[in-house]
């Protein structure tokens, strides 16, 4: 009877050890996705401020830029490009910021994770943004500044960053469609 | 009995619960390749911009540098979206082993996007010699320790119109009697069905 006791006791003790390692693997976890997500928000958050200052001296490159140029409407259109990507940006880096902030009230780790993912490829679409806007820049300096030998380049690096951001945005709706489907069976 | 009615009715609790668990994974593993494709095209997009750069800075250098690294990004993505759709069909088909294997793909697609970006271009694999020698032996014409292709009929070293006819006849003859063209026969640029109908 006594080694029936102790053996349960042992199995208790056992059960409770158990217990208690996987809310620390599970706590270790959750913070490595919190700081998973706060990383890409850093590097997103810097490129967003380079393109900031780079939106504001292009605001000076403007006024360098004679109005009967050849290239004036195309730094037109390039800037109309800008100010559509400056604006997702921003609120992508926004929702990255939102979805980290939930990682640690999520319920489970399953959650918190999908949490991550959205947080992260926020960023990613925060950091396209910021690299598209500050391409486009690069191509109003060049003109300012009569860099004709490299428009060509910028032009094109320019062109084929566009078409790389509408993958990134299509995958973050991607990403968003395939975890809603998930939780709304 | 109603102890076999109870393991019955756990039994198919577990299934259940099991495939649940099961479907939640292969969804989490979709929605995670996605964003992995999603950062392999914001890598594409931070080296066009690194490109964009290098071409206002003027550097020459840099700008060859640039090319080569934008270049083998977008052949990283490239090789990306297709292991993303044999995913895709892997996971339909409920063919784990596929979808595995894809994912794989697609990581190591991630890399050398990474690579490219960050560190060393990724070169082509340097050819073994088996894979040099099997190389040669591709469309040489023949030669010693060479393969022989048989020449190009169409391309007579010889320019007169007489002596390509004859060639050309001689292939088409050639051609129909063999399985590939079995049925049609080469008559001076007239092709014949085999049977009058």
């Amino acid at each position: 009877m006594k080694r029936q006791s102790c053996m349960a006791l042992i199995l208790a003790f056992g059960l409770v050890f158990i217990g208690g390692l996987s809310v620390v693997q599970a706590d270790e976890a959750i913070d490595q996705l919190v700081n998973d997500a706060n990383e890409s928000i850093a590097i997103a958050a810097a490129e967003v401020e380079e393109a900031r200052i780079a939106i504001e001296n292009g605001k000076q490159l403007m006024t360098q830029i004679p109005t009967d140029s050849e290239l004036i409407g195309e730094v037109k259109q390039m800037l109309f490009e800008v100010s559509k990507e400056w604006e997702l940006a921003i609120n992508a880096l926004e929702g990255a910021k939102q979805g980290a902030s939930k990682i640690v009230s999520a319920s489970n780790e399953e959650i918190a994770r999908d949490y991550k993912l959205l947080a992260t490829v926020n960023s990613g679409v925060a950091l396209a943004g910021a690299k598209v806007v500050q391409t486009g820049l690069l191509f109003v300096d060049a003109v300012a500044n009569n860099k004709t030998e490299s428009l060509d380049i910028i032009r094109m690096a320019m062109q084929d960053s566009l078409a790389a951001t509408s993958q990134v945005r299509f995958n973050y709706e991607r990403v968003k469609a395939l975890i809603a489907e998930k939780y709304s069976k | 009995m109603k102890k076999q009615q109870f393991i019955k009715k756990v039994t198919l609790i577990s299934i259940v619960t099991i495939m649940t668990t099961l479907l939640q994974a292969q969804a989490v593993n979709m929605a995670e390749a996605s964003g992995t494709l999603a950062g392999i095209a914001v890598m594409a997009v931070q080296a066009k911009a690194n490109l964009a750069n290098a071409a206002s800075s003027g550097d020459i250098d840099a700008i060859a540098d640039a090319i080569k690294r934008a270049d083998a990004v977008d052949s990283a993505m490239a090789s990306a979206q297709e292991a993303y759709s044999k995913m895709e069909r892997a996971s339909a088909g409920n063919d784990e082993d596929a979808a595995t294997a894809a994912a794989d793909d697609l990581e190591v697609a991630r890399q050398n996007a990474f690579d490219a970006l960050n560190g060393e271009v990724p070169e082509p694999t340097p050819q073994s010699k088996h894979d040099q020698w099997k190389e040669g032996q591709k469309n040489t014409g023949g030669g010693p320790g060479r393969a022989y292709d048989p020449p190009n009929i169409y391309d007579v070293p010889w320019q007169t119109e007489g002596l390509r006819g004859f060639y050309q006849g001689l292939f088409g003859n050639f051609w129909g009697a063999s399985s590939h063209g079995g049925g049609h026969q080469y008559h001076g640029g007239h092709e014949y069905d085999a049977t009058p109908e």
